[in-house]
This record gives structure tokens, C-alpha cells and sequence, in this order.
């Protein structure tokens, strides 16, 4: 029994708390300055292979998920379950009784309450109209045991002597909703290419794979843009397809994720890949013929017959290519044999007439003029950050519950009062002893009990 | 004739309105000395007239911004949210001063709310051009998230004032009181012979010490409520309501401060004095997680970086 409420006191005292605050703040605080989440490599770097691994071993690259981090929370939810148990009897009685009764009170000698005894000529009964007026409708009304007093209880915002034990329990349920959301939860990434579909995402701890219960397919992306060039909107067009069939398409923006079986999908960037796909313009004369001329459009890599002297070409890119030259030279390969290849190089040739120069490849009596680039096909894909919080309601129904228990808590104070009126002098007089108990000390509330003495005190003449 | 962009912006009233800060500033420092009820009385005049200047810059602004083709309020990069800090604690001040007596408190509020102008009229990292925003900022929870959050600033700026009063007070009255037989209990009902001017304007420590407690909690709801707006925007558009970030990490260490504070009053041997020095660092730890966080750790939240684009 001794041990048991030892044990509850260590685990209800308001001095664990305020460890537990100030341990949780600085292990916050060293994981903000110690970057996490960097890769093993950056972190040999910044602070070298030994302190790296010092570092490692107090588990300060990962703090938020470390052992100790967590057994303070934990820890957290102990000392609030114990205080509340505590606090709720005592709370239960401040509100419904059994109030204890005018001399308990006075010798308890409450270091916070106020004592005051009055005179008055006045019967009981007119001076409880009086009171009332003041400190509202008594809430008992008790007969005293030592014959001819009458005891008044007040009672002013008892109710709000809930809001602490609420506060306490809306923080347990927001704690246990972040353990939950951190055990059963996850959050990833992945990209998709536009056109191209998953259902592979990637943890943003660790990288390693988790596997969706749906299909993502992502149908267009698109930038929209200010007029001055400053990204207004991203904007993914994207399906959800389940059992090869496509549930759902929606947009999907910064702002405004998509949800679906208990799972979000945000926009979280976006990009390209290089560009996997150029086709050049080109234009074939022949010499000998001049009437001859023919564009063609080109992919790199692809053999094109050039329609005379039985030659097929095609753009190779260089390997290294060299400042002021283009990135690819023409290859022409005889038709009859396929392994005569000649290389030809592009010359540039300045022009003054015109602005752009003349680019072009000779190959016997055949020029191959390159106009320029007709389309460059890049790859564009959406960034998406996937994560199931599936218990995440539970977070903000206790954030709801908390700020609303914190204001009643902070702005209303609680007052108890209790009242002793005894007839003297063979009912010619009424002594009043009244005692004001507020739950905090504020010294507004000794000044308005002081005003509400003096206002009874004129009120009853003396 | 067209106007200067700083006219249609509203920038250049801002910079109107900080004159009269500095010259409400000078009078409660004035005041402090000789005591003159008059200048106080001027000083608020000039601290009232600071905030309807700066009430109408805000609209201007406000309107501006719709029509350069911005949806959401221009209360993101730091220029605009140094204004809107002084603009809090002016206001702030301003409900205080009418319901409490304390003129004592008005060099501490208009010189926090200066040093904010001065900062983000001059400092260059502060622009004042409105920049459009940039998409992980358009949500009207990021209105209310800003709004929660500088209205407790707020309340911890002025904390922080009283704080600095409270030490003030009973650091010089607790000294005589140590030749005397403290007969009367209570700190406040002790005569000081010579009492400076200065200290004879500050209201008796408990009332400064309510004052402290009711403020900081009015601060701690609104912290409270801004940082789980906070959390729900980010996971409206983040991927998750909470991610360690630097700036959300600090929100989180200036909470358990407060935190603290409410309940070390609840153990034995937490008086006034330990209560004023909380009020004072953890006004300490409000501005390293509002101005610090950015300058010296860069994550989601950078006002330092103008346009910086925190997620893409
Ligand atoms: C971590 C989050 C916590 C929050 C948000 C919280 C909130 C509150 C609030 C709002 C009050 C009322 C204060 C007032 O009226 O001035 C309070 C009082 C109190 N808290 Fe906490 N608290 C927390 C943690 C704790 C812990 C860990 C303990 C453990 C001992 C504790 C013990 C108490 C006690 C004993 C009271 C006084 C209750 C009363 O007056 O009836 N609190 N708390």
C-alpha cells in the first residue's frame, strides 16, 4: 500500500510534468540542429567518421523516432493519467458535494481564502437576500448542528472545475492518436511519368517499398502559370484504378490532396526527365537536280532513306560533343552495303544576311541542310507524397477538445463560499461570517470580495 | 501622374505609422522618468493614430493585392508578417491600456512594435513588393493559422513587458524590505521611503503577476489553436500534420514553455519572481522560433528566403 502510493506520487506530481517539459523541449531542440534524416555518407562528412558515429549511437540523427523520445511521450501519458486520476475526486467534490462545512473550512485555514465577520441588526432571512444578490443562489442550505446558525454555501463556476481534468484527457487522446498514426500509419513518395501508372511507393524514412492497395495512374500534368512566369498551380490529373477498373479521376493540387481508402495522395512536386525523344528537321537537296528537295523529320538514332543516290542516313549523337558543333553527325549508310558507313560531320557557316547560320552535312553531291529541332519530347512526371494517417481524426478531435477546455480553464475562476449567520443577543443581531475560497489566487478576486463586503455592509446599515 | 507602387501597396503607410510609434516610443520613455500623466496621455494618442494608419495600410494592401491578381491575404513573406506583429502588440496594448492602468508597460510594447518596423522597413531581407503566392500557399487556413499565431506574438510580447516590470518592482522593493520587519505580509503595502518616479507608476506585483498569468494564457490558447491550424493545413497539403520541420519543432519547444509556466504555479516554491523569468525567456524562445528558426535553420517555413518556394 505504502509502495503503491509512493508510486502515485511520483507518477501524479506536477514535478515530473514539469521534467518531462523541459526534457521533451531540449530533445526537440537538439534534433533542429542536427539535421535528420541525411544519408550516412553526408553525415561522415559534416561531422566526420568518428563524431558520426558517437552521434549514431545517442540515436541524434533520427531523435524523433528514438527510443527515449518516445518513452518520453509515453512517460507523458503515465503522468497525465495519474494526475487526472487524482485530480478527479477532488474535482467531483468541488462540483457536487459533499461540500464540507463552514468551521471545516475555517479550521483549514486555506492560505488562499478570506475571512470576514459582519454585523448586522437585520434577521437571517433579509440578510440571505442580501447575500444572494452578491454571491448568486446559495447552493445548500444547511441548518447548523450548534443550534440557531444558519449555513450558506455559494458556489461560482464550479462546473469549470472540469475543464483541467478535460484538458489532461484530450492530451492523452491526442498523444495516443500520434502513437497510433506512428505505428499504423506511413507516409511515401513516389513519381510517376505522365501516362504511366504504379502502385509502388517508397517510405520517406527509409526508402523502402510499400505496396498500395490501388493503382495510381497519372493522365496529364500541367503548370499554370502567373502572367510574370511565377507557378500559380500544379496540377495532376489522376486515376485510381482498383481490380482493372478506374474508380476515380480527379485533380489533384497543392492544397488539395486526394483520398481514397483511407489513403492521401498530395502534389508534391514535379519534373522532368531528360528529354529521351529529339526529331530534327532536315532538308535534302541534291546538286545535280536542283528541282530535288525534301524535308524530312528525324529521330535520332533512326536510320531514314534519303530517296536518291541509294543511301539511307541517320543522327548519331556524339559521345563528347564539342563546344560549337552540333551534338550529332550524320551517318550515311549504302543501301547495297550495309556495312559501308561514312561519318560526315555538320558544318556551321556563319551568314550575314541572315541571323541564324547555315548548318549543313555534304555528302557527294547530296547537302543535308538541319533547319532545326522540331519537337523535343520530354517526359514530364508528378511528385507524389502518399501517406495513410488513418488515425489522425482522433489528433484533432482532442485539439478541438483542448483549446476549448484550456479557455474555460484559464478565463474562469472558480470561487467558493461559505456563509455563517447566527442570531445574538437574543435575536436582536445577526453576526455574518462569511469565507471566499477561490481556486486561483488572483488579486481580482480579493479586490471585488472586498467591494462586495463593503457594498453588504452599507446595504445593511451598519 | 501615377502613384508610387509604395502609395498602392501601402507600404509607404507603414512607414508613416512607424514615425508615430517612435514618437509614442520617446513619450513613455519621457514619461518613465518624470512621471508627467499628460505625456502618456499624448503618447497613446500617438500610438492610436499609429494603429488606425496602419488599419487602413492593411486594407490598401489587402485590396491591392486582389487586384494585381493575388486571392489570398499578403501576409506571408516577412515584411508583411513583421507589420502584422507590430500591428498585434499595438493592438494588444491598446485593449490592455483600457482595461488595466498600465502606461508603464508602453515603453516596452511600442519599443518591441518599433524594433518590428524598423526591421521591415529597412532590413533588407524584408521587401515590401507583394509577390504573388506561390500555390502551397494559397488555403485560407494559412490566414487563420498566421492570424492565431500573432495574436498570441502578441500576448507573449506584452508578457514579456509585464515580465520585465514585475522584475523590476520587486527586485527594488524586496531590498528594504529586508531591513524592515515584515510586518505586513504582502509586498505591495510596504512604504519605500524613496521611491523612484518610475516605480511608483507600476501597479504592486500581484497585479502584475495576474496580469502575466491571464496574458500568457490568452497567448497559450491562440498558440494552441495556430499551431493545430497549423497541423491540419499541412495535412491538407503536406503529406502529413506534422514533420519535424525546424519552425514547427520550435512552436512545439515555445508551447512546453508555457506550458510550463501554467503548471510550475501549481508546485510550492514557483513565485512570482521564477513566474516573471518564464514570461521573460520564453519570450526569448517566441522570437527564435518567429525570426531565429529562419535566419539560423532553413526548412519549410523561411521567411528569410524571399520567394522561397517551400515545397516544389
Ligand atoms: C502536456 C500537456 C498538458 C496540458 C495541455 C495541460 C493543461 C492544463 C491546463 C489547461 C490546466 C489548468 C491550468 C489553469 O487553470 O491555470 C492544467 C492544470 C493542471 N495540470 Fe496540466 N496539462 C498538461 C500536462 C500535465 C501533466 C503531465 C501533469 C502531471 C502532473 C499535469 C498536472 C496538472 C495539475 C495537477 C493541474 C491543476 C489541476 C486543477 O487545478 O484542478 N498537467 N493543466
Amino acid at each position: 500500500m505504502k509502495m503503491f502510493s509512493k508510486l502515485n506520487n511520483f507518477f501524479s506530481s506536477v514535478k515530473l510534468a514539469i521534467f518531462l517539459f523541459i526534457a521533451i523541449a531540449a530533445i526537440a531542440m537538439i534534433g533542429t540542429f542536427i539535421n535528420q534524416g541525411n544519408t550516412i555518407n553526408q553525415y561522415k562528412k559534416i561531422f566526420g567518421p568518428a563524431a558520426y558515429h558517437i552521434l549514431y549511437r545517442l540515436g541524434f540523427l533520427n531523435i524523433y523516432d528514438s527510443w527515449y523520445f518516445i518513452g518520453l511521450a509515453a512517460l507523458l501519458i503515465v503522468n497525465l493519467v495519474f494526475a487526472s486520476a487524482n485530480i478527479f475526486p477532488q474535482t467531483l467534490k468541488a462540483v457536487f458535494g459533499p461540500f464540507p462545512s463552514f468551521k471545516e473550512t475555517l479550521d483549514k485555514k486555506t492560505p488562499k481564502g478570506v475571512f470576514e465577520t459582519l454585523e448586522s441588526k437585520k434577521t437571517a432571512e433579509e440578510i440571505k437576500k442580501n447575500l444572494n444578490l452578491k454571491f448568486g443562489k446559495p447552493f445548500v442550505k444547511k441548518q447548523g448542528d450548534n443550534g440557531g446558525s444558519t449555513e450558506l454555501y455559494y458556489s461560482k463556476n464550479s462546473v469549470f472545475r472540469f475543464s483541467p481534468f478535460i484538458a489532461h484527457l484530450s492530451v492523452i487522446i491526442i498523444i495516443v492518436g500520434v502513437l497510433l498514426n506512428f505505428k499504423y500509419g506511413f507516409r511515401s513518395y513516389t513519381n510517376i511519368k505522365v501516362g504511366e501508372k504504379t502502385n509502388v511507393s517508397y517510405l520517406l524514412k527509409n526508402q523502402k517499398p510499400v505496396k498500395l492497395p490501388f493503382v495510381i495512374r497519372l493522365d496529364k500534368y500541367q503548370t499554370k502559370y502567373y502572367p510574370d512566369r511565377i507557378p500559380k498551380a500544379y496540377i495532376s490529373t489522376i486515376s485510381i484504378i482498383k481490380n482493372h477498373v478506374t474508380v476515380l479521376t480527379k485533380n489533384m493540387e497543392v492544397n488539395h490532396p486526394v483520398t481514397y481508402d483511407g489513403i492521401t495522395i498530395y502534389q508534391a512536386s514535379y519534373g522532368h526527365y531528360k528529354p529521351t525523344k529529339v526529331i530534327v528537321r532536315i532538308l535534302s537537296l541534291n546538286l545535280k537536280n536542283p528541282a530535288y528537295r525534301k524535308y524530312i523529320n528525324a529521330a535520332i538514332g533512326k536510320s531514314y532513306p534519303a530517296g536518291v543516290g541509294g543511301i539511307s542516313f541517320s543522327f548519331i549523337p556524339y559521345k563528347h560533343p564539342k563546344k560549337g558543333r552540333l551534338p550529332f553527325y550524320l551517318n550515311i549508310i549504302k543501301n547495297d552495303k550495309k556495312n559501308a558507313v561514312k561519318k560526315v560531320r555538320f558544318h556551321i557557316l556563319p551568314d550575314k544576311n541572315l541571323k541564324e547560320p547555315m548548318i549543313f552535312a555534304k555528302y557527294k553531291h547530296m547537302v543535308f541542310l538541319y533547319t532545326g529541332i522540331a519537337q523535343v519530347k520530354t517526359y514530364y512526371y508528378s511528385g507524389m507524397e502518399i501517406s495513410k494517417n488513418k488515425y489522425v481524426s482522433l489528433v484533432w478531435i482532442g485539439c478541438i477538445i483542448l483549446i476549448v477546455s484550456m479557455f474555460f480553464a484559464f478565463f474562469f475562476n472558480q470561487a467558493q463560499t461559505w456563509v455563517r449567520l447566527t442570531e445574538a443577543e437574543g435575536g436582536k443581531k445577526t453576526i455574518i461570517e462569511i469565507i471566499s475560497v477561490p481556486k486561483k489566487k488572483f488579486e481580482s478576486f480579493y479586490k471585488r470580495f472586498n467591494k462586495n463586503i463593503a457594498d453588504i455592509k452599507k446595504e445593511l446599515g451598519g | 501622374m501615377t502613384p508610387n507602387v509604395s502609395v498602392l501597396d501601402g507600404s509607404l503607410y507603414f512607414t508613416i505609422s512607424l514615425i508615430f510609434v517612435a514618437l509614442s516610443f520617446m513619450g513613455y520613455l519621457v514619461f518613465l522618468f518624470i512621471g508627467n500623466k499628460a505625456i502618456s496621455k499624448i503618447s497613446f494618442g500617438f500610438l492610436i493614430t499609429s494603429f488606425i494608419i496602419q488599419t487602413f495600410a492593411f486594407i490598401i494592401r489587402w485590396i491591392y493585392a486582389y487586384k494585381i491578381g493575388i486571392d489570398t491575404p499578403p501576409l506571408v513573406d516577412l515584411y508583411d508578417s513583421l507589420v502584422f506583429f507590430a500591428y498585434v502588440i499595438i493592438f494588444g496594448f491598446i485593449l490592455l491600456r483600457i482595461f488595466y492602468d498600465f502606461d508603464a508597460l508602453g515603453f516596452i510594447i511600442t519599443f518591441v512594435a518599433l524594433l518590428a518596423l524598423v526591421f521591415a522597413s529597412f532590413s533588407p531581407m524584408a521587401v515590401s513588393a507583394i509577390e504573388p503566392t506561390i500555390p502551397a500557399l494559397q488555403s485560407y487556413w494559412l490566414l487563420y493559422h498566421i492570424i492565431a499565431l500573432f495574436l498570441s506574438y502578441g500576448a507573449f510580447a506584452a508578457s514579456f513587458g509585464l515580465g520585465i516590470l514585475y522584475l523590476i518592482k520587486s527586485g527594488k522593493e524586496s531590498k528594504p524590505a529586508l531591513t524592515q520587519p515584515a510586518q505586513n505580509g504582502g509586498g505591495q503595502q510596504i512604504k519605500i521611503k524613496k521611491q523612484s518616479k518610475f516605480l511608483s507608476l507600476l501597479p504592486p506585483p500581484k497585479i502584475i503577476e495576474e496580469a502575466i498569468y491571464k496574458v500568457i494564457v490568452f497567448g497559450v490558447v491562440f498558440l494552441t489553436a495556430g499551431i493545430a491550424i497549423g497541423a491540419a493545413w499541412a495535412d491538407s497539403a503536406w503529406g502529413g500534420y506534422w514533420s519535424w520541420d525546424p519552425k514547427e519543432t520550435w512552436s512545439l519547444i515555445t508551447w512546453l514553455t508555457y506550458m510550463l509556466f501554467i503548471h510550475a504555479r501549481l508546485t510550492k516554491g514557483w513565485g512570482g519572481k521564477k513566474m516573471a523569468w518564464i514570461a521573460v525567456i520564453g519570450f526569448a524562445v517566441v522570437i527564435f522560433c518567429y525570426l531565429g528558426v529562419d535566419l539560423i535553420i532553413p526548412g519549410l517555413h523561411s521567411y528569410a528566403t524571399p520567394g522561397s518556394n517551400p515545397i516544389l
